[in-house]
């Protein structure tokens, strides 16, 4: 189907994409990859006076090392991101569910600050950021503001980004030589997740130092396991010996029911997945 | 398909029920619902539904096709259309009151629902969460007007109005004979660390009156991935619908 007609522009810098969307208001669209927002356009779900797009602003694109953290643009592409050194080295988590996210042509238009915004909580970018303890820097008219992860997401859809706000970079503390592996269950290979499971972990192999756990699809926002990260500090990086940490995987949780599975299943997914992400985190 | 919601409101059955029967006053419980016209047993409104990347404007109608005032019983057939074209639902709901020992009012609606949509892609199934968001909402304005003594929270104010949900979300035993309806309502402890961020870190509100109901959108969506849930979900509204205009 065909889009309703719309205006559109394509500021080359966050002020002038600020200042269009405050005259704009209610009525524009912030369009950043698209991969979401096109299918609803054309399927006439919604139908904004004004499209902004960001993709011309190159100040949004790329990462870069800031001392103590690592810091994502949010124009910058999946594909980029999952095949960039910094993340790479200082975030293996995010590249390693990044690698899982979608299909190829997704990650190459679809961006990540984009699939954040967009807070699906299916969408598999959420947990790895809320794991590692990122922040969010959105920029309004005002200037800018700085959000953690735990604040960042809201509810299903819903970020604190306001409407007059585009969200800019998110920073990430770096866990160099942390193990990772995001451990996403599917029926189809670039589906959303039914559940998801980011793990960073420390260890030397044979016991766990510190571990960092976030779930999708668990609730209504991204979720960070605390409890299994508590129970994984000092365990032995076995089978046996992480097991009572993962059984805490359901904590806070509250997840979905659909045609997918129920939420009793998905309670037992979120265990199990649990389990073999933070062993194959720990290179077990 | 048979849907089942109930809720209690804190008010004698008469009350409750001459509340119910004022259409715009009740209308006014559920953000970015406005009655257009009310003439008689027939009604038409708009609700404006915003969730993430949508945001669509439905038009309904209503009739009340029966009214006992003794059984405390009404009877409305409903039909809505998104402004576009690109999905309608029609339901016959039907709503009961009934006394009950705390000296309030059970609200029992049965909802026998048709609907017609496009399907869309989404992570999952919204349904729950946003009927259990809605009604929730809509619970706990009604409570309130029904209360009589607290003041209306003021839409902007987000957490105040944040709270409220919460709290009527917990309250809210909504039962369902459908399958995707087994879902325990959230429970309050889950609530807050979404809905309610510390204060010192809230972002300057920006949940403006029209933009909180997040449901109607996503039911013709996923209507046919996830009918089951869009099922649901879209009686939620409608009912809501119903009950408020």
């Amino acid at each position: 189907m065909i889009p309703t007609r719309f205006d559109y522009v394509a500021p080359t810098s966050v002020e002038d994409a600020l200042s269009a969307l405050a005259e704009a208001g209610d009525d524009a669209k912030i369009m950043a990859g698209g991969q979401s927002l096109l299918p609803v356009l054309r399927m006439r779900l919604n139908a904004p006076e004004l499209v902004i797009d960001l993709g011309k602003i190159e100040s949004l694109r790329g990462v870069r090392d800031d001392g103590d953290a690592i810091v994502i643009g949010a124009m910058t592409t999946h594909h980029e991101v999952l095949h960039d050194p910094l993340v790479n080295e200082h975030a293996l988590l995010v590249a390693r569910a990044v690698h899982d996210l979608a299909d190829a042509q997704i990650r190459h238009r679809g961006t990540f600050g984009g699939a954040l915004a967009h807070a699906d909580p299916a969408g598999d970018l959420g947990a790895p950021v809320a794991a590692l303890g990122a922040d969010f820097v959105i920029a309004g008219s005002g200037g800018t503001r700085t959000v953690s992860a735990d604040d960042f997401f809201v509810d299903i859809f819903e970020t604190a980004i306001g409407e007059d706000e585009i969200l800019t970079e998110v920073r990430i503390p770096k866990h160099t030589g942390w193990g990772a592996h995001y451990e996403k269950f599917v029926r189809i290979a670039h589906q959303w997740s039914i559940v998801g499971v980011a793990a960073a972990v420390k260890s030397d192999g044979s016991t766990i130092s510190d571990a960092r756990i976030g779930l999708t699809n668990m609730g209504s926002t991204p979720i960070r396991a605390r409890g299994v990260e508590a129970g994984l500090a000092g365990a032995e990086a076995t089978e046996s010996g992480v097991q009572a940490a993962c059984d805490r995987a359901t904590e806070g949780t509250n997840p979905p029911s659909d045609l997918n599975g129920n939420a009793d299943y998905r309670r037992h997914l979120a265990g199990v997945l649990t389990r073999r992400a933070v062993l194959k985190a720990a290179h077990v | 398909m048979d849907l089942t919601h109930r809720f209690t409101v804190p008010v004698g059955v008469d009350e409750t029920w001459a509340h119910f029967n004022d259409i715009a006053s009740v209308a006014e419980c559920f953000p970015g619902a406005q009655v257009t016209s009310a003439d008689g047993d027939s009604f038409a409104g708009s609700v404006k539904v915003k969730l993430g990347p949508i945001a669509l404007v439905y038009n309904g109608t209503g009739t009340f096709v029966e009214k006992d005032e003794n059984l405390h019983r009404f009877v409305v057939d409903a039909k809505g259309k998104d402004k576009r074209g690109n999905g309608t639902a029609g339901a016959k709901v039907t709503l009961t009151m009934a006394s009950n020992a705390a000296a309030g009012t059970d609200v029992e609606v049965v909802t026998d629902l048709a609907i017609t949509g496009k399907p869309a892609q989404f992570g999952r199934g919204v349904m729950q969460d946003v009927s259990d968001k809605l009604l929730g909402q809509f619970v706990a304005c009604l409570e309130e007007r029904l209360g009589g003594e607290a003041p209306a929270v003021p839409p902007a104010d987000t957490e105040e109005a944040v709270t409220s949900e919460a709290a009527a979300v917990a309250e809210l035993d909504a039962t369902s004979e459908a399958p995707a309806a087994e879902v325990p309502p959230p429970a309050p402890a889950a609530a807050p660390p979404a809905a309610a961020p510390p204060p010192a870190a809230a972002p300057p509100p920006r949940k403006n009156d029209d933009a909180l109901d997040l449901g109607a959108a996503v039911l013709p969506i996923l209507a046919k991935t996830y009918w089951k849930q869009a099922v649901v979900a879209l009686v939620v509204i409608v009912v809501l619908l119903v009950i408020l205009f």
